[in-house]
């Protein structure tokens, strides 16, 4: 057995035992406190999801758990009770959550939208919900909540086994979600977001559909919950409840889906027995350990709790590299083409006019001193929102103000600086996640087969990660992580490549052997390669054409030989800046 | 005129409780979601220093020291392992809030405590009767506002920490000890918030929770005005009278939303708030 | 101190919980602990101890000694329901005596009919809540408003009202019934104002009293925070204005002291009651709880009451039977320190004497008029 099938599969039998047998072992009390338990615990899955896997911190779930429970209060108490009017009740806690958290996703996320500002937006959103079920006089109850309104007549026993099978569908569903090929992209989200935006993905789009479907699903939570208790009470959406859930997650270990279902259970049972005999204990106590597990154990207690029990092993059945057929990749014309472009920053100019052209099987080797602005000028390729002047072209077609994500599904692919790749992630996943603008991911199947473009598999064999696809990227040496960021950039297909410095911090043997990728990458499978380099032999090397930037101009762009040889490259990067600023002077 | 007091006593009231906040978020990004909790301190030791009694005026002192000693044990022990992770930090001062809270429960009890008011009575403001201390509230304001820009911009510690501001690599390379302008800022931020504490209190009551309900508003107007303590003082002016003029006129339920909700609007739409650079 | 208290008592009522329970006759006490209430938890909880003790003292009740288990019910809906289950479920209690939030009532009542044992709500109430398993013995507004009001207009030509609240069950509730009587008695509401219960900032409420102009103010704030930070800032805005407070109590009265100066408050319990069941009752708190003493209010002495109402009933039933002790409960009579109390077996509700009294400078209270026997009015029918 796999080590990460003993660490699910374990937890997922307790679960089902205990959804079994509870009544059978356990009081009326005991019952009655899982019930309640296990609908929390639906809620703090999808906090788990929303923070745990996707790294968006949200004390927002208890308005949506909170909402549904009011779908059922309102519903049952001003309209009655009926199974129509349950099934109503039962479709709007689904519907109105899960529309309010679409709206309450809009808000927080869209392009350059800090983590700390959707953070913001989820502590206002229970305020908002708590606030307005305050208001609502005898409509909501205000302080008091909904009370004595006629709800399901089931046996608690009944009701014991639905809310268990709820928890079990939710969570196992979650478990095939996260594990599958798509469930990925919301561990690379929290990882590394901009790599996904450069990757095509748009992530705040993600977000937010993830977003809306976790608001139905807490909501449906709160529903049943509502339902069930036959009270609904304003604390249920308000932000200390949303802040609760955060603690049940945080305690029993982010990120692994089981963690959250048991500790919720664990510790709302915990806290039936503790909080009535010793309320202030029991929240210090809770306290304490919250901030101790932050501080000291990010990852929570569960993985601590499972890894005796795991046997080292190797991992999950070896993916099979395969070859991808690449569509039509010509392309008439030039690739890139750069018209006058601007940025600049206030008064300050960093870029001021630049005009170049790339052809496919161009190797453009742009050089320049420190702060010469030549990231600034990728990131104007890249990004649309980024420069301030000018107009830049890719595959004949004009950037505009388009964001990384859709300037990628133009035809780029941008290689970083240092390695930006998936710290958590294997080399197989990071590769299949920068697939999927290719290649739609499966929402509930591993796939066992990974497909790549012919010059992936080349670099990969070259680098030697075809040997390590299941290796987690952080634990690549630099050389490896760099080759891997260069695959994945690749898989793309994308007919103009931007690297920045993809050669720093490489041992000379490696960096020669990229070299001789990025030749064949341009001269064989005709990319068009824009290398931004320091190092001028490197460059003089494998380099079709060469752009001299500096102070951002360009103050020279040709052939490889004339820049070279050209006296204000000596003197930049050999003599002192007057002298370049000289022979700038008198051009 | 009566509504003219109200918003500048609540302007100045909101600014009293959230320079405490701004002092950290200013300097090190990180939310203090311990600053409900450190609040309430200031209401205990205005409680514990009305019963010694030692005369309200020098009270404020001891709750600054006091907040000064919390902030300093608090940065020391959890924020400081936690500054590449301005995410955790918030959840961890916020479960440090809790802890802070219980155990006032367990000293003090869940009761609510009474402090006299140090002033009784009203003044008489061009025909309009108000409360005294409410009124004394705008003068305290201006003194903690001038108080703190005096500091950054006069003193060689105001100078080092606009520096880590600005900067803080560039600050580290010039010989500024960053976690040590890290480490007195934020005491002196939870200092400021157990004086903040310590004035409130005579306008409400003194319980373990009392500092709760200012958080969320107090945070919101802090968010909004970046780092700058002139933007935060328009923060609380404007959004300080929008909640005023709701409260009054719709319904003081909306009214105390009105800040929160006003305040993520105007991030949404101006991502740096009120702060202009 | 305080907590340290609740403690002792928690502890002690843990401890005895898992004695055997057979031999004893349990009584669950849920109180707010946490919450709103949780300044009234310590003096409720004293009441359920004095009771306790004296009957044991006496040889409890049908012989077996009777016990006091406590559960916090955070004041709240939530909590509530928590501690329902907890004591009836899992600590299998016998009856609740209880004086706890509208919410929390609303809340448990669900779980006492499911539970099926006898529930004494012990406690003022907005009125008009009926179970077949509950009984109540304190004030309901038709007692309150009629004395209050009535007080203010004698006293104060008072004709104009502004009534403020908390924005629950009780605040509105009680407000409700208030405004219809002043209505009917031909005097006039100039404005009422609600702030939910957690809000601590009444300025734009005051605000609105000043220009409104009444001639009184009459509010209806839940217990504890919301009135002392109302008193609070009504005083210091300098309107001097005749204030009635229907949920004040003498000992936060005390502890607000100059702050309330001058409230009238109404009742049926004010420890100045010169009656010998009250001069019994304070001398044997004092005694029992010492310097921990708290003063006896209208939320803790109907406990104790609710105590020896329950006692009666099981011993005029002979059994503790619940459904014989129901039905009992509403034929016994007791004399306690508020007087008489005799609870309808059809209204479930009790003739009160209603006292009115103004807080002194000093924080003590001085009663100033008294209602006897009032009645609840039409409030349940089983």
């Amino acid at each position: 057995m796999t080590k990460s099938k003993i660490s699910t599969q374990i937890p997922m039998l307790l679960c089902l035992i205990l959804v079994v047998a509870g009544p059978f072992a356990f009081d009326t009390y005991m019952v009655n406190t899982l019930i309640k338990a296990f609908f929390f615990a639906v809620a703090a899955i999808t906090v788990d999801l929303l923070w745990g896997y996707t790294g968006y911190l949200t004390f927002g779930q208890s308005a949506f758990f909170g909402a549904g429970a009011y779908c059922a209060g309102l519903v049952f108490t001003h309209l009655g009770f009926s199974s129509e009017y349950a099934l109503l009740a039962g479709v709007l806690s689904v519907v109105i959550p899960g529309l309010l958290a679409l709206f309450v996703g809009w808000l927080s996320f869209y392009h350059g939208a800090a983590p700390f500002f959707s953070c913001v937006i989820s502590l206002v959103v229970p305020i908002v919900v708590y606030q307005l079920v305050l208001s609502g006089g005898n409509f909501t109850g205000s302080s008091s909540g909904l009370t004595g309104f006629e709800t399901f007549d089931f046996e608690i026993e009944s009701w014991y086994w639905i809310a268990g099978a709820i928890m079990l569908v939710a969570a196992i569903a979650t478990d095939i979600f996260v594990k599958s090929d798509a469930g990925k992209i919301l561990v690379a989200i929290r990882d590394n977001e901009q790599r996904c935006e450069y990757l095509g993905l748009n992530t705040y789009v993600i977000k937010t559909l993830l977003l809306g479907v976790c608001g139905a699903l807490a909501g449906f939570a709160g529903f049943s919950y509502g339902a069930f208790s036959g009270v609904v009470a304003p604390e249920l959406t308000g932000f200390s409840f949303g802040t609760e859930m955060i603690i049940w997650v945080a305690l029993s270990g982010r990120g692994t889906l089981w963690g959250p279902v048991i500790g919720t259970v664990l510790i709302t049972v915990i806290s039936s027995y503790l909080s009535n005999s010793i309320p202030f204990v029991w929240q210090l106590i809770l306290g304490i350990g919250f901030v101790s597990v932050i501080v000291f154990l990010p990852k929570g207690l569960l993985p601590y709790v499972i890894r005796p029990l795991s046997r080292k092993s190797s991992l999950d059945a070896p993916i099979k590299l395969e070859e991808a057929k690449i569509q039509d990749s010509s392309v008439s014309g030039h690739a890139i083409v750069m018209d006058h472009v601007t940025k600049s920053y206030g008064s300050l100019d960093v870029l001021k006019n630049i005009t170049l052209t790339g052809d496919p099987g161009d190797l453009i080797g742009i050089i320049g001193p420190n702060g010469a602005g030549k990231t600034t000028l990728m990131r104007c390729m890249g990004d649309g929102e980024h420069r301030t002047g000018g107009s830049v072209e890719i595959c004949g077609r004009d950037l505009g103000k388009k964001h990384p994500e859709e300037v990628v599904r133009l035809g780029l692919g941008r290689k970083f600086q240092n390695a930006n790749i998936f710290q958590t992630l294997s080399v197989s996943e990071c590769l299949r996640i920068a697939r999927t603008i290719r290649e739609r991911p499966s929402l509930v199947r591993t796939s066992k087969v990974l497909a790549l473009p012919a010059y992936v598999l080349d670099v990969m064999k070259v680098t030697g990660i075809d040997k390590k696809l299941g290796t987690a990227a952080k634990d690549l040496s630099h050389g490896e992580q760099q080759a891997l960021e260069l695959s994945m950039v690749l898989a793309l297909e994308p007919k103009v490549v931007l690297l920045d410095e993809p050669t720093a911090g490489l041992t000379l043997s490696e960096r020669r052997s990229i070299g001789a990728i990025f030749s064949a990458l341009a001269h064989k499978y005709r990319f068009c390669c824009l290398l931004v380099e320091h190092d001028l032999e490197f460059v003089k090397e494998i380099a079709t054409k060469i752009v001299v930037l500096y102070h951002g101009t360009i103050l020279m762009q040709g052939d490889v030989d004339e820049v070279v040889n050209s006296k204000l490259v000596q003197d930049i990067y050999t003599g002192t800046k007057s002298s370049a600023r000289n022979s700038e002077a008198e051009k | 005129m009566g509504l003219v007091l109200d918003f500048a006593t609540t302007t100045a009231i909101l600014f009293i409780v959230t320079s405490g906040l701004m002092m950290i978020f200013g300097v090190m990004q990180i939310v203090n979601f311990a600053h409900g909790a450190i609040l309430a301190i200031g209401g205990y030791v205005a409680f514990v220093i009305t019963r010694v009694g030692i005369p309200s005026l020098y009270g404020c002192f001891f709750a600054f020291i006091a907040g000064f000693l919390v902030g300093a044990l608090i940065e020391r022990f959890v924020v400081r392992p936690l500054y590449r992770r301005p995410l955790d930090a918030i959840l961890a001062t916020w479960g440090l809030g809790i802890v802070i809270i219980q155990v006032i429960v367990m000293i003090f009890g869940r009761g609510v405590q009474l402090v006299e008011s140090p002033l009784q009575g009203t003044w008489n403001i061009l025909g309009t009767e108000y409360s005294s201390y409410r009124i004394i509230m705008i003068p305290v304001a201006l003194c903690i506002g001038g108080v703190i820009i005096a500091l950054l911009n006069g003193t060689r510690f105001g100078i080092k920490t606009r520096a880590v501001i600005m900067n803080e690599n560039l600050a580290e390379s010039l010989g500024i000890n960053s976690g040590m302008i890290r480490f007195i800022s934020f005491s002196i931020g939870a200092g400021l918030g157990t004086m903040a504490g310590f004035f409130i209190t005579p306008l409400s009551s003194v319980d373990p929770y009392m500092g709760v309900a200012w958080l969320t508003n107090a945070f919101m107007l802090v968010m909004v005005s970046g780092h700058s303590f002139l933007a935060l003082a328009g923060a609380c002016l404007v959004f300080g009278s929008i909640q005023v003029l709701v409260s009054i006129y719709v319904n003081p339920v909306l009214g105390g939303m009105a800040i929160s909700v006003l305040a993520a609007a105007t991030l949404r739409i101006r991502p740096k708030g009120f702060s202009h650079d | 101190m305080k907590a340290a208290r609740i403690f002792i008592a928690v502890a002690a009522a843990a401890v005895s919980a898992s004695s055997f329970a057979g031999d004893t006759i349990k009584i669950g006490v849920p109180v707010g602990l946490s919450g709103v209430h949780s300044v009234l938890a310590p003096s409720e909880i004293q009441s359920a101890k004095l009771a306790a003790t004296e009957i044991n003292a006496k040889g409890g009740i049908l012989g077996k000694k009777i016990e006091v288990v406590v559960a916090d019910d955070g004041s709240g809906a939530v909590g509530a329901q928590k501690a329902f289950d907890s004591l009836i479920f899992d600590k299998k209690v016998d009856a609740i005596i209880s004086s706890e939030t509208s919410a929390a009532r609303n809340a448990a009542l669900p779980i006492v009919s499911r539970g099926k044992i006898p529930y004494i709500y012990a406690t003022y109430y907005e009125g008009h809540s009926c179970n077949k398993w509950m009984y109540m013995n304190g004030w309901v507004p038709e007692q309150l408003s009629s004395a209050m009001v009535g007080y203010l207009n004698k006293t104060y030509k008072a004709r104009k009202f502004f009534l403020i609240g908390s924005d629950y069950v009780f605040g509105r509730g009680v407000l409700k019934f208030t405004r219809d009587f002043i209505e009917k008695a031909g005097f006039e509401v100039v404005g009422d104002e609600y702030l939910p219960l957690d809000a601590s900032d009444w300025t734009p409420i005051i605000s609105k009293v000043r220009d409104a102009k009444p001639d009184a103010i009459i509010s209806c704030t839940s217990a504890g925070v919301p009135n002392v930070t109302l008193g609070k800032q009504l005083k210091s805005s300098g309107l001097k204005l005749p204030y009635g407070n229907l949920a004040l109590d003498e000992s936060t009265a005390k502890s607000m002291g100059a702050d309330a100066d001058g409230v009238v408050i109404a009742g049926t319990y004010m420890t100045s009651l010169d009656t010998p069941e009250n001069k019994k009752f304070l001398a044997a708190m004092k005694e029992q709880f010492k310097d921990k003493y708290q003063t006896p209010n209208e939320h803790s002495v109907p406990i104790y009451d609710g105590f020896y109402s329950y006692k009666a009933a099981c011993e005029k039933a002979g059994t503790t039977d619940p459904k014989a002790v129901v039905k009992a409960l509403g034929e016994v009579e007791i004399t306690g320190p508020r007087g008489v109390i005799k609870m309808d077996p059809h209204n479930r509700h009790a003739d009160l004497n209603m006292y009115l009294a103004q807080v002194q400078p000093d924080g003590s209270v001085k009663v100033v008029d008294s209602v006897m026997g009032l009645k609840p009015g039409d409030q349940c029918q089983f």
